[in-house]
């Protein structure tokens, strides 16, 4: 089953959209759905233009794509369990909260907290995304616990905060603070980022690209080699962040590479 | 003139001696009256339970560190949510929710007159307003006098009548009910990089001891002829082997008051660990409430731990920041100038931890081995323990044994050793849960003359009716209606209003806050001592005409005034 939603112009296109009933299991029961446009409950057909095509008996069957104005909508596949999202433009907030399992693609920019505290499944954002991608929300100890989210262009700052499980992969560069308080899992960042991985207590992070003011309180061990992209690349190694007691790991790619 | 009467009221009011009686309750201009006419509003209580409104005489729901407690925790925030509903308010959070969000579950349980355990009284005027903002409770505040440097230079220098002032002028300025006193010394021998490890110890600077701290604040209370005794959380809280310190102090307690106890020893869960260190604590509980039995001058309450989420809060700064070294998790400790100290953590209490069944099980032994339910209150230390949405389960399993085997069969193993409760067969009755929820924090308080925590005539009409026919259920083997009984009302009344009714709350309220004035001669009345104004001019950042917490902070504020020896 595919089911396109299309956005209709709307008087104020400022007002954030609250659209967390947009995961494709509810959509096995048709699209009698609603979001909050504001403060006031819409229906789905007030805001969408919908088409359905083809049946689907379970959810993994179901593909949802978003088009048009999608930039201010909000928790698109929050707990999603199965199935397809594609977003062909922009996305906003809350993308992916708490997704267990199945795919969302973002063709766009995705605004902050992309797959925050998700359990499994896969993100992929074409474009860049905000601040607190694949993070913990305000005040939780755990960020994202499973799963992949890849994004092909930038991130911003708080990156994977609190990540524990999963794995967060960065083409472009990341802004500050890219896997502070991490705990498990594996932060990949191909491009270049400043202060990574403060407080860490577990889990690795790669850079490939160059560290701006790496945190005195890693201990820098051995070097190793490591696989990017078909080439043998040489890292530095540190430990940390032993000002937590951190077992974890960063490594950076080292000036003089083979 | 407003007339309400109850019907077919199955009572329970422990302290007229009214135990399952059938009758009738009539109320007028929010009092209980003999009868009222026959255009009076009618409830129909359907043979229910009815009691007189609940009393906490012990929890945290107001103030500086409760509101600490609420910004460094958003998660918790999130964790409980309502939406505005009629005259209710929007509220949210679970073991620190929004004003609204404490007064509203409170007056579903019944509950309608609450004790903040600790108020700083350098920053009494947040408690204030956050009183006014817990519409359906009346309100009252311990007041901090643990580390107060006039009152330990009172202490050192054995002048009990000048201790006895300084509480007298800080309690009316800060709007106070009663003296607290949380580790007596020991947050103050922290602030200069030290600590107390028995109530021998002495304070550094000062040269007093907790043990002298104690005993020269139970006389001065009396002194002052205050309602409440000192309510005292005893040095070393949580430390396996504290049980001894915790015997130490009960020791020192003079029998000095005929209508109540001398001494108010609180979160007594708490302080009953035996052993040396996390890997061998067991429980002691046996012989603190042995020695409970057998002094009548001391009330104690439960601080009974359930296992969840919660946050600790308390004044005891040094012992949350071991609890911070022992989690590395969030954190935080405040120093109040001349006065106290404080610290938040989160917890979260687990049946997997040896130590966690431990102090769940000690809890229950302290309100099943009391011989006299009036001196073994039931509170969590909210939100220490638990937050207090969890006394219903407290009440059914200290009613049921087959409820306490049920929850004992899934702690860790190891417990069984370390703990008396699986053999103590003891299930409470309703009246005794009665006397632990209200009538006996009524007394403990001092607030039965009031009008508090009974319902013969003349008293405040508060009543709490639940879903509950005493007569009909067995809470030994039903146990799960006990729990919802009490979790909801079919109605609160609060001074002769329904308040809240089937779990709904339906009116705004309009509370009280009570507070104490003490009278004393000019020549203790520290307005006027130079050496007081000292403090003032030289240490603290508030001046000493700034300081007091002006009456306008206290809408309807309810002044109890008395006459000291002083
Ligand atoms: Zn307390």
């Amino acid at each position: 089953m595919r089911v396109t939603l299309e956005t209709k112009p709307r008087k104020k296109p400022n007002i954030p959209i609250e659209a967390e009933s947009i995961i494709p299991h509810n959509f096995l029961r048709g699209t009698d759905l609603s979001v909050y446009e504001g403060n006031k409950q819409r229906s789905l057909d007030e805001i969408f233009f919908i088409t359905v095509e083809g049946p689907a008996v379970s959810p993994d069957q179901v593909e949802v794509i978003l088009k048009g104005d999608t930039g201010r909508i909000k928790r698109v596949g929050e707990y999603m369990n199965a199935g397809k999202i594609v977003v062909e433009g922009d996305i906003g907030m809350h993308c992916g909260n708490f997704m267990s399992a199945g795919q969302i693609t973002v063709r766009g920019n995705a605004d902050a907290w992309l797959g925050r505290e998700m359990r499994g499944g896969e993100i992929v954002c074409h474009g860049n995304a905000g601040h607190y991608c694949g993070a913990g929300y305000r005040g939780e100890k755990r960020g994202m616990r499973g799963g992949r989210l890849e994004v092909l262009g930038n991130a911003g700052d708080f990156l994977a905060e609190y990540l524990c499980g999963g794995e967060v992969i960065i083409h472009g560069d990341t802004g500050d603070l890219p896997g502070v308080e991490m705990r498990g899992g594996k932060l990949v960042i191909e491009g270049s980022c400043t202060r990574p991985c403060g407080n860490m207590s577990g889990g690795t992070c790669l850079v490939f690209g160059q560290v701006h003011d790496l945190l005195p309180t890693f201990e820098k061990r051995e070097r190793t080699q490591v696989d990017f992209r078909g080439m043998n690349v040489t890292m530095d190694t540190y430990h940390g962040d032993v000002a937590n007691r951190g077992k974890g790991s960063l490594l950076v790619r080292s000036g003089d590479h083979a | 003139m407003s007339e309400l009467l109850i019907k077919n009221a199955c009572v329970i009011d422990p302290l007229n001696g009214i135990n399952g009686d059938v009758m009738d309750i009539a109320i007028r201009d929010g009092r209980i009256v003999e009868d009222v006419g026959s255009s009076a509003e009618v409830i129909d209580a359907d043979r229910c339970l009815t009691l007189p409104g609940g009393i906490d005489s012990h929890t945290h729901v107001c103030g500086t560190k409760v509101n600490f407690g609420r910004y460094m925790s958003p998660e918790d925030m999130r964790a409980g949510r309502t939406s505005r509903n009629g005259s209710m308010h929007v509220t949210s959070g679970y073991s620190v929710p929004t004003t609204f969000g404490n007064s509203y579950r409170y007056s579903t349980m019944g509950y309608t007159t609450l004790l903040e355990g600790a108020m700083a009284p350098l920053e009494a005027r947040h408690t204030h307003e956050e009183f006014t903002a817990t519409p359906h409770q009346d309100m009252m505040a311990n007041t901090l006098f643990d580390g107060n440097w006039s009152v330990m230079e009172a202490v050192r220098e054995k002048d009990v009548k000048r201790a006895a002032a300084v509480v007298a002028w800080i309690l009316s300025a800060a709007k106070g009910f009663a003296i607290k006193l949380t580790n007596p010394g020991g947050t103050e021998a922290w602030g200069w990089g030290e600590d107390v490890s028995s109530i021998h110890d002495t304070v550094p600077y000062f040269e007093v001891t907790p043990a002298e701290i104690i005993e020269t604040m139970i006389r001065a209370n009396e002194l002052l002829r205050l309602p409440h005794s000192v309510h005292l959380h005893c040095n070393n809280l949580g430390v396996p082997g504290n049980y001894r310190t915790t015997l130490d102090t009960m020791n020192l307690v003079p029998d000095l008051n005929s209508r109540r106890q001398s001494l108010y020893l609180t979160h007594l869960q708490f302080h009953s660990y035996g052993g040396t260190t996390w890997r061998d604590i067991d429980s002691r509980s046996e012989e603190i409430i042995r020695v409970v039995n057998a002094s009548p001058h001391i009330v104690i309450d439960m601080g009974q731990i359930m296992f969840g989420r919660t946050t600790t809060m308390t004044a005891d700064g040094p012992m949350e920041f071991k609890l911070y070294m022992l989690h590395h998790n969030k954190w935080s400790n405040h120093d109040v100038e001349l006065e106290t100290g404080s610290g938040i953590i989160p917890v979260y209490y687990s049946k997997k931890s040896v130590v966690n069944c431990v102090m769940w099980a000690i809890g229950l032994e302290l309100a099943l081995q009391a011989k006299n339910p009036w001196q073994c209150l039931l509170t969590t230390d909210n939100p220490n323990g638990a937050p207090f949405v969890k006394y219903p389960e407290i009440i059914a399993l200290l009613m049921s044994k087959r409820y306490r085997d049920q929850e004992c069969a899934l702690l860790d193993p190891r417990t069984e050793k370390r703990v008396p409760l699986m053999a103590i067969d003891r299930e409470l009755d309703w009246n005794e849960i009665a006397i632990m929820t209200r009538a006996g924090q009524s007394r403990a308080l001092g607030i039965e003359s009031l009008g508090k925590g009974h319902l013969a005539p003349g008293a405040e009409a508060d009543v709490a009716i639940y879903p509950i026919r005493t007569t009909e259920i067995d809470p030994s083997a039903q146990f799960q209606q006990v729990m919802a009984g009490f979790s909801r009302t079919m109605y609160t009344i609060k001074r002769g209003r329904v308040v809240a009714r089937n779990g709904e709350v339906i009116v705004e309220g309009a509370n009280s806050t009570i507070w104490v004035k003490p009278r004393v001669s000019h020549e203790y009345d520290l307005g006027n001592d130079p050496e007081f104004a000292k403090k003032f001019q030289q240490y603290y950042t508030v001046r000493m005409r700034n300081y007091p917490v002006q009456e306008t902070y206290l809408p309807r504020g309810v002044c109890i005034e008395t006459e000291a020896d002083l």
